[in-house]
């Protein structure tokens, strides 16, 4: 039996270790970054592009390429690494690889934060319309996680099926409070699909910290996470205190998608799509899964809004709408596997 | 309970109810160290809550359970977990991850938050995959394996735990006959070598006698007879206890008891009608 067993083919070829796989990955993240500054509507030189970054002297180009491209440039891949991340831990704690900050309902009820501090307070300014984004990201959260507690045992089915139903409830309103406002449709409408364009830089600054703590959580977490990839029973016989790992996984993942939306608006599946690159790039053990969908994250979204520049041009798309087609047949692809 | 040695597991005056169900009534029982204990009984008596009680996965419950004379209540989570090991029932974890990588789980409690992988670690991984036949297999997906590979993976994932007591729920249901002697003696193997002390739920009832050093037939929430398989696997015990009509030979190749059962007991048949 024993010798048989150790026969056995394997079943994997070679395989990248961690190290080679975050630089290679910093390196396309530096490359993604780089293309966000020089393409666009206009191309810029790379002389262009450092003489804007440190040597500003004043002129078109480099009001454009300090001023439009770089907040992008930055705010991209930081809402993606957060988003990546915490579509980690989501998958994590719902056992669930089509999970993701979406499936919560944390990017619903984001939005509905937005539409009603708009239209019902008169919040014009994007700073504003940010803070209600995080805020709604965040309450949503922690009602979800509540009402998921209170109905019992915290099992990640009944958390998935409370942040769906409150994603629907949330879409329903913002449906609602969108069509009887017609006037600020249109206004909306382009921050409600999610886009790193015309975003002030301090948003930048006030999402990193954010997505910092949110990170250093999921890090510290990393090994009750791994074990939470097996059954609780097994997670609780290990000594893993599930209650406090989910909870504060929770807080970790409101935090990174509250920075997410703050700085994006609601760009959809990215949580969904990178975990499943993360995974295939260094594994299952979270001490490695979320740095590689951290920067994964951060080069998927540069690319997506390097791409959002393209796709219609002259005009600027929003990026949630390419990263929702990629997000959707990566879905599909995901589902016609489980089904095969 | 006279014994001159201690138990290693003392489980007093346990009372644990599910809503207004009482499944397990003020059970008394010794697990005797370095023995294999096999908990055994009908569908529902409450072996597996037993054996989930004994690993503190459940909560809410009266009496006590000592390890070593501590009640368990009194342990934090990592320290129990070094202690005692747990086999949950169909255990699950992603089929995309590595035979290695589940084993590695066992370590959780050996390491604090951020301490990073040590000799020990390594060491105790590999001791663990030795020796369930593993090795071969570490970087093969478990949702590639065959039942019985699955099934020494998990055993692997417990023994890197290094715990001196194992607990295992129902660990050869699914398997073939083949497997489910192969898990079994790679069970006993663990006892006999290394002294641990196992406690076991199994449903084959001639396996349990085969296995057990200690045989434990729960029934109703209490523990109905405790000792070796002689002494209980007898006619009116299984009538009893199982509600089978049974004749009990000697299996000609182990000495041990065995059961052919004839059909379900008369007292229970007219229970029914």
């Amino acid at each position: 039996m024993v010798s048989t067993l150790a026969m056995s083919p394997q079943s994997q070829g070679l395989r990248l270790g961690p190290p080679q796989v975050y630089a290679g990955l910093i390196l396309l993240l530096a490359l993604s970054m780089l293309m966000s500054l020089t393409l666009g509507y206009k191309i810029y030189s790379l002389d262009q592009v450092w003489m804007a970054l440190f040597a500003h002297d004043g002129s078109e180009a480099a009001v454009v390429i300090a001023g439009l491209r770089l907040p992008r440039a930055l705010i991209a891949p930081l809402a993606g690494a957060a988003l990546g991340m915490a579509g980690v831990m989501v998958q994590t704690l719902s056992r669930n690889r089509i999970a993701s900050p979406d499936t919560l309902g944390l990017n619903a009820g984001a939005s509905l934060a937005v539409v009603v501090a708009s239209i019902m307070l008169g919040v014009q300014s994007l700073a504003g319309l940010s803070l209600a984004a995080a805020f709604g990201a965040f309450v949503t959260a922690i009602v979800v996680f509540g009402v998921a507690a209170s109905a019992g045992g915290l099992s990640p089915l009944k958390i998935v099926l409370v942040g769906v139903t409150f994603a629907s409830l949330s879409h329903a309103f913002v449906e609602v409070l969108l069509t009887s406002n017609e006037a600020q449709l249109q206004q909306l409408l382009f921050w409600l699909s999610g886009a790193f364009v015309d975003r002030p830089i301090a948003l930048f600054y006030n999402g990193l910290p954010v997505v910092i703590v949110g990170g250093i959580i999921g890090i510290g977490l990393s090994r009750a996470l791994d074990a939470l990839q097996a059954d609780d029973s097994t997670a609780a016989g290990l000594g893993v205190p599930l209650a406090a790992v989910r909870g504060l996984a929770f807080v970790a993942v409101a935090l990174l998608t509250g920075a997410a939306v703050s700085m994006a608006g609601p760009v959809a599946f990215v949580g969904l799509v990178v975990p499943h690159a993360a995974r295939r790039l260094v594994g299952l053990r979270h001490i490695h899964q979320l740095p590689a969908a951290a920067l994964f994250g951060a080069v998927y979204a540069t690319l997506a809004d390097v791409a959002a520049r393209f796709v219609i041009y002259p005009v600027e798309a929003p990026v949630g709408a390419i990263t929702a087609v990629v997000g959707a047949i990566v879905l599909l692809v995901l589902l016609m596997r489980r089904a095969a | 309970m006279a014994d001159l040695v201690p138990s290693r597991i003392e489980v007093r005056d346990l009372t644990l109810m599910y809503g207004h169900d009482t499944v397990l009534d003020a059970l008394n029982l010794p697990i005797p160290r370095g023995k294999v204990t096999v908990l055994a009984g009908p569908n529902g008596c409450g072996k597996s809550t037993l054996l989930r009680a004994i690993r503190r996965l459940h909560t809410g419950q009266k009496g006590q359970i000592l390890l070593d004379n501590v009640d368990i209540a009194s342990l934090g989570a990592k320290d129990l977990a070094r202690q005692i090991g747990l086999l949950a029932q169909n255990p699950s974890a992603p089929p995309d991850m590595t035979v290695e990588e589940l084993v590695r789980l066992g370590r959780y409690p050996h390491q604090a938050m951020l301490q990073p992988w040590s000799e020990r670690d390594g060491a105790a991984v590999n001791r663990a995959m030795d020796g369930t036949g593993v090795t071969g297999l570490k970087t093969r997906r478990i949702g590639s394996l065959s039942g019985g590979q699955l099934q020494r993976a998990w055993i692997a994932m417990v023994l890197a735990q290094e715990t001196d007591v194992i607990c295992l729920d129902e660990p050869v249901n699914h398997l073939d006959m083949a497997h489910q002697l192969d898990c079994l003696d790679l069970v006993s193997k663990l006892n006999q070598e290394d002294g641990r002390t196992i406690v076991l739920v199994l449903h084959d009832l001639n396996l349990a006698a085969r296995y057990a050093d200690q045989l434990v037939f729960v029934h109703e929430g209490r523990v109905r007879a405790l000792g070796q398989p002689e002494e209980l696997m007898k006619p009116e015990l299984l009538a009893e206890v199982f509600e089978v009509d049974a004749a009990i030979m000697t299996d000609p190749v182990h000495g041990r008891p065995i059961c052919i059962p004839r059909g379900r007991a008369r007292a229970a048949v007219q229970e029914v009608a």
